[in-house]
């Protein structure tokens, strides 16, 4: 472990150890500033349990609904929507007519019930195949125990497993957590520099030619600016 | 005190010895079950004998059922005791178990063992254990659960009436040792007589054994021939959030075995709050909760993400020595080099921090695996004392990897340092790499982090990101190691163990079928496996070895290439943490000594000259220590390898395995080994594109270098490693050369060059190889 990157020793041993200033030194000066967590801190097992048991029904956002909905409203809401009592799709889970209702009532609706994107996306539909090599050994055994590559389901009894391997990228700087690395600095640092001939430094400068030229056009060629600037 | 015992031990035996044969063997002992707990007159008829030692496979001393004279424990009632009476018994002068007076240090640990939060609810466990077979308990770390709950259990089992064991698995070696002795100790017995341990390559257990610590790895191999646990009735699994891959399996298989075995109890022990998890798949088993003896632990974020984390913990160390009060730092990093690295920096530090203000001393220590045990002990030491008397105290810093997180337990922490990451093995099953990357921690793990600094008192936890990113980018928990790793050593334990249906097998988190075909390939092209998937006689013979797939199978085919000492040697020294030392400042001289021990055809034979070498010193009687010392090799690893090869060894013999060697002088020797090494480990070649680049064979097709610690001199195009290290670059590690012929020859499943996909320029070198091959076949032939 300790012989992970050796190749590129030499350069930090030549100076004596008494001789060289510690590590960023001064570094201290430059406080790390801490804020404290807003949702509170950490207890043991015992004081946090209690919280966790009413912690749903105390939340905020639960006094805040039912502050706004009292329960009472809450009731007539759902006998509202049972007394119409309409015939529920068994695809989508929503009521046939609803949309009709919702659109232009009284007239029978323009298209039918089946042609709603909710309820075409709702019905069950085959997924391609999986791009799986069917050769191999580890799938035909699979199939053989009753694993289907292309029914998506994973491994398990309920087949609840993962359907595919835990994917990592390697990370190889001390960035901390939650910085964004802007892109473009790392293409931008891959570009290689290119060989130029004559013929290629000509054309470059042409070109840097025209587009200054259709600049300056862009500017200056709009009749408006031309006479805010008095040239026509 | 420990002679005495063992002289009246001794005294003991010498009488059993003389005690006459009994031959009406089978009446006897259904008598002496009849009577056990009522009177001492039939000790005659139920003393030691040895032709019966066979009656319960030698796995009880207690062989006959039989109490010492006067035990405390005559009276008890299996799996209806309370903890009154078990108290009592614990309070009595002699040792319920061995009959022996208590010493004097028992009853000052039996003191503060009635302290521990666990104790409290003694009754209420053994309660809801008594009425239910499966139990899910959750304490905290420091709730004292790995120690009590295990004697808990025997007192209520009382193993040793009916032969069976109670075993608690826990997911280190190291763990399961110490636990062990402690627990030795606390019940005031040897350690390895009524309390063992087992741990890979080493059993500490006896015929006398009535509890026993053991990995979950070495219960798995239990299971593998004795599929229903049956010398256990109660099996206990300790740290199962740290969801190793071992206990993931127990838990499956155990879940099962419980079904098919209603007398075996189990019970899973978590140290998080997130067992319901563990109820639901555990047939809602009920839960019982230990609260740990903590405090409330203040919790700080950084406003703004932190661009270097590893400077910003020492920012933070350094801003905590300064300005906060008394109390040791907890500060995660994740690796050996970072963390050898920050501790030098912030000794600098701290050194020029004292020298500008009245800060107290400190002492840093790291902490991580593969630090010698001595060292590890220094986190231990107490913090120094202030410079002068009345001044700032002293602060103790540990920089430690995350085997802090969970399995360490230190007092003394007051604050920690969080930086969010930790390195995570990650396999890639479409590469086959299995990497150790660095990434970021789950929120459970942030949470766990935090708890450390409450053990002693109120604490401060402080994170070097924002509380946003905590939210939103950290995952909820840290993926089981049976989503990261590779599974081919698993499936072929799975095989062994029985599990015909690998698609249905009831795990709790099961593995990504990418994952799983991948391993029954690999066994597959090991031969270990047959076409339809099932275990052949070789993948049989593998797994009982407690080695990779790939390992054993080199192994068991060295007899045929008359190199099996030599195999055997290595494979030890393959199982073991680097030999070769190389400290930071005395690089050159350890690489000079390396050289010493060089072999141009590769590492594995370089490593083999060494352990020649050193066996040589051992041999000679010197002083092995001073040896490696001075030759800048590991002493600790080089001798777990002896003790590894020795295990194996054992293993080799029962299983007929001749050992052999070819004759030194022979011009073979160093072929013999280098082709024995192709048969295990064809799947891991490389082939030179051009001067330093090669590139890994078939699915894994990419580019690496030597790692640059090789010794491999002579140009070789082809070579095979042992390990594919990813870094900033990728670097192949412990390499050695090896001709293409061997391939086509020893693995001609694996480089059948009908169904080559991909990669065809090896196609054609092969191509090539095997031409050449025919021709020269063909000549011999006609001659």
């Amino acid at each position: 472990m300790a012989s992970e990157e050796w190749s590129d020793d030499a350069e930090s041993e030549e100076v004596p150890l008494q001789h060289k200033r510690p590590f960023g030194s001064g570094l201290k000066r430059k406080r790390v500033v801490f804020v404290p967590a807003s949702s509170g801190n950490l207890n043991s097992t015992e004081e946090s349990k209690p919280s966790e048991s009413s912690g749903p029904s105390k939340s905020v956002s639960d006094i805040y609904l039912s502050i706004v909905m009292p329960k009472g409203a809450e009731e007539t809401c759902t006998d509202e929507a049972n007394a119409p009592a309409p015939d529920i799709c068994d695809i989508c889970k929503l009521p046939v007519n609803a949309a009709s209702d919702a659109a232009d009532a009284g007239k029978p609706s323009s298209r039918p019930h089946q042609a709603s994107i909710a309820h075409q996306v709702c019905i069950a539909h085959s997924h391609p195949p999986s791009a799986l090599d069917r050769s191999r050994m580890g799938l035909a055994v699979l199939e053989a125990q009753g694993w289907d590559p292309d029914a998506r389901n994973g491994l398990g009894a309920l087949n609840q497993g993962i359907s595919f391997p835990i994917k990592a990228k390697p990370k190889n700087n001390t960035v901390g957590i939650g910085v964004e690395v802007p892109k473009d600095v790392a293409t931008r640092k891959k570009e290689k520099p290119q060989m130029l001939n004559a013929k290629k430094v000509r054309k470059m400068a042409s070109d840097d030619k025209r587009r200054q030229e259709k600049l300056r056009h862009q500017f200056y060629g709009n009749p408006e600016v031309e006479k805010y600037l008095g040239l026509s | 005190m420990a002679d005495e015992r063992s002289s009246k031990v001794s005294k003991l035996e010498r009488k059993r010895s003389r005690s006459p044969v009994d031959t009406n063997s089978s009446t006897k002992r259904a008598k002496v079950e009849k009577t056990e707990d009522s009177d001492d007159d039939d000790k005659k008829a139920i003393e030691h004998n040895p032709y019966l030692s066979h009656w319960n496979d030698g796995s009880n001393g207690f062989s006959e059922g039989k109490l010492p004279v006067g035990s405390a424990l005559k009276h008890f009632k299996r799996r209806q005791t309370t903890a009154k009476q078990a108290s009592k018994a614990e309070d009595g002068d002699n040792n319920p178990f061995t009959g022996e007076p208590h010493s004097e240090q028992y009853f000052t640990i039996l003191k503060a063992r009635r302290n521990l939060p666990v104790h409290k609810q003694r009754q209420e466990f053994l309660d809801s254990y008594q009425k239910s077979q499966i139990l899910v308990f959750v304490g905290e770390t420091g709730s004292g659960k790995t120690t009590q709950i295990p004697q808990y259990v025997v007192y209520d089992e009382l193993p040793h009436l009916n032969h069976k064991m109670v075993a608690c698995t826990q997911p280190r070696r190291v763990a399961a040792m110490s636990v062990a002795q402690r627990v030795a100790d606390e019940l005031d017995v040897n350690i390895g007589e009524e309390v063992g341990y087992s741990i890979r390559f080493e059993d500490k257990t006896s015929s006398k054994t009535i509890l026993k610590y053991m990995t979950d790895g070495m219960l798995l191999r239990e299971a593998m021939h004795d599929h229903t646990l049956s010398r256990y009735s109660c099996i206990i699994l300790d740290e199962a959030h740290e969801r190793t891959l071992a206990t993931d399996i127990l838990m499956a298989l155990l879940k099962g075995i419980t079904q098919r075995r209603p007398d075996l109890k189990l019970i899973v022990m978590s140290a998080t709050l997130d067992a319901q998890k563990f109820q639901r798949y555990f047939f809602d088993a009920p839960l019982l909760v230990v609260p740990g003896r903590t405090h409330p632990v203040e919790i700080f974020y950084t406003p703004e993400p932190e661009k270097d984390y590893v400077e910003g913990a020492i920012r933070t160390v350094l801003q905590i020595h300064a300005g906060e009060a008394e109390g040791d730092i907890l500060l995660f990093l994740t690796g050996e080099e970072e963390i050898e690295d920050t501790c030098r920096k912030i000794s600098l530090e701290v050194d020029e921090l004292i020298r500008e203000t009245d800060c107290g001393p400190m002492n840093v220590c790291p902490l991580y695996g593969t630090l010698p045990p001595h060292q590890q002990q220094r986190i231990f030491d107490p913090p120094p004392a202030p410079f002068k008397k009345g001044g700032r105290p002293g602060r103790k810093c540990i920089i430690s990897t995350n085997i802090a997180e969970t399995s360490l337990t230190i007092d003394g922490i007051v604050y920690v340092v969080d930086p969010g990451f930790s390195k995570q093995k990650i396999y890639n099953p479409r590469l086959r790499v299995e990497s150790l990357l660095v990434s970021a921690i789950s929120k459970a793990s942030a949470q766990q982090r935090a708890g450390r600094a409450g053990r002693t008192k109120p604490g401060k936890c402080f994170r070097l990101y924002t509380e946003k990113a905590f939210k939103e980018e950290l995952i909820e928990q840290t993926y089981p190691e049976i989503l990261r790793s590779n599974l081919a050593n698993t499936v072929l334990e799975l095989k062994k163990l029985g599990v015909k249906d690998l698609v249905h097998f009831d795990l709790m988190d099961p593995p990504a079928p990418e994952t799983m075909m991948r391993a029954l390939e690999e066994l597959n092209y090991l031969a270990c496996l047959d076409d339809e998937g099932e275990l052949t006689q070789l993948g049989s013979l593998a797994s009982e070895f407690p080695l990779d797939p790939a390992l054993a199978v080199m192994l068991i085919s060295s007899p045929e290439f008359y190199c099996s000492n030599e195999i055997l040697s290595l494979t030890a020294l393959l199982s073991v943490p680097q030999i070769f030392l190389r400290p930071a400042q005395k690089r050159r001289e350890a690489d000079e000594m390396k050289n010493l021990f060089k072999h141009n055809d590769g590492d594995h034979l370089t490593m083999l000259n060494v352990y020649h070498a050193f066996k040589g010193i051992l041999g000679r009687g010197e002083d092995g220590k001073k040896w490696c010392h001075q030759h800048y090799l590991s002493f600790r690893h080089l001798s777990s390898a002896d003790n590894v090869r020795a295990q194996l060894k054992r293993i080799m013999e029962t299983h007929g395995l001749d050992l052999v060697s070819t004759d030194f002088s022979d011009r073979d020797y160093y072929t013999n080994i280098r082709r024995a090494l192709v048969a295990g480990f064809f799947m891991q070649v490389a082939k030179r594109e051009n001067n330093k680049i090669y590139r890994t064979l078939k699915d894994n097709n990419s580019a690496v270098m030597l790692h640059p610690s090789t010794v491999l001199g002579a140009d070789y195009d082809w070579v095979i490693y042992n390990e594919f290290v990813l870094t900033s670059k990728q670097y192949v590690r412990t390499v050695t050369g090896i001709r293409p012929e061997w391939l086509l020859e020893l693995a001609p499943q694996y480089y059948d060059l009908e169904s080559w996909e991909g990669q065809k320029d090896v196609k054609q070198a092969l191509k090539a190889v095997a031409d050449k091959m025919r021709r020269r076949a063909a000549m011999k032939a006609g001659r």
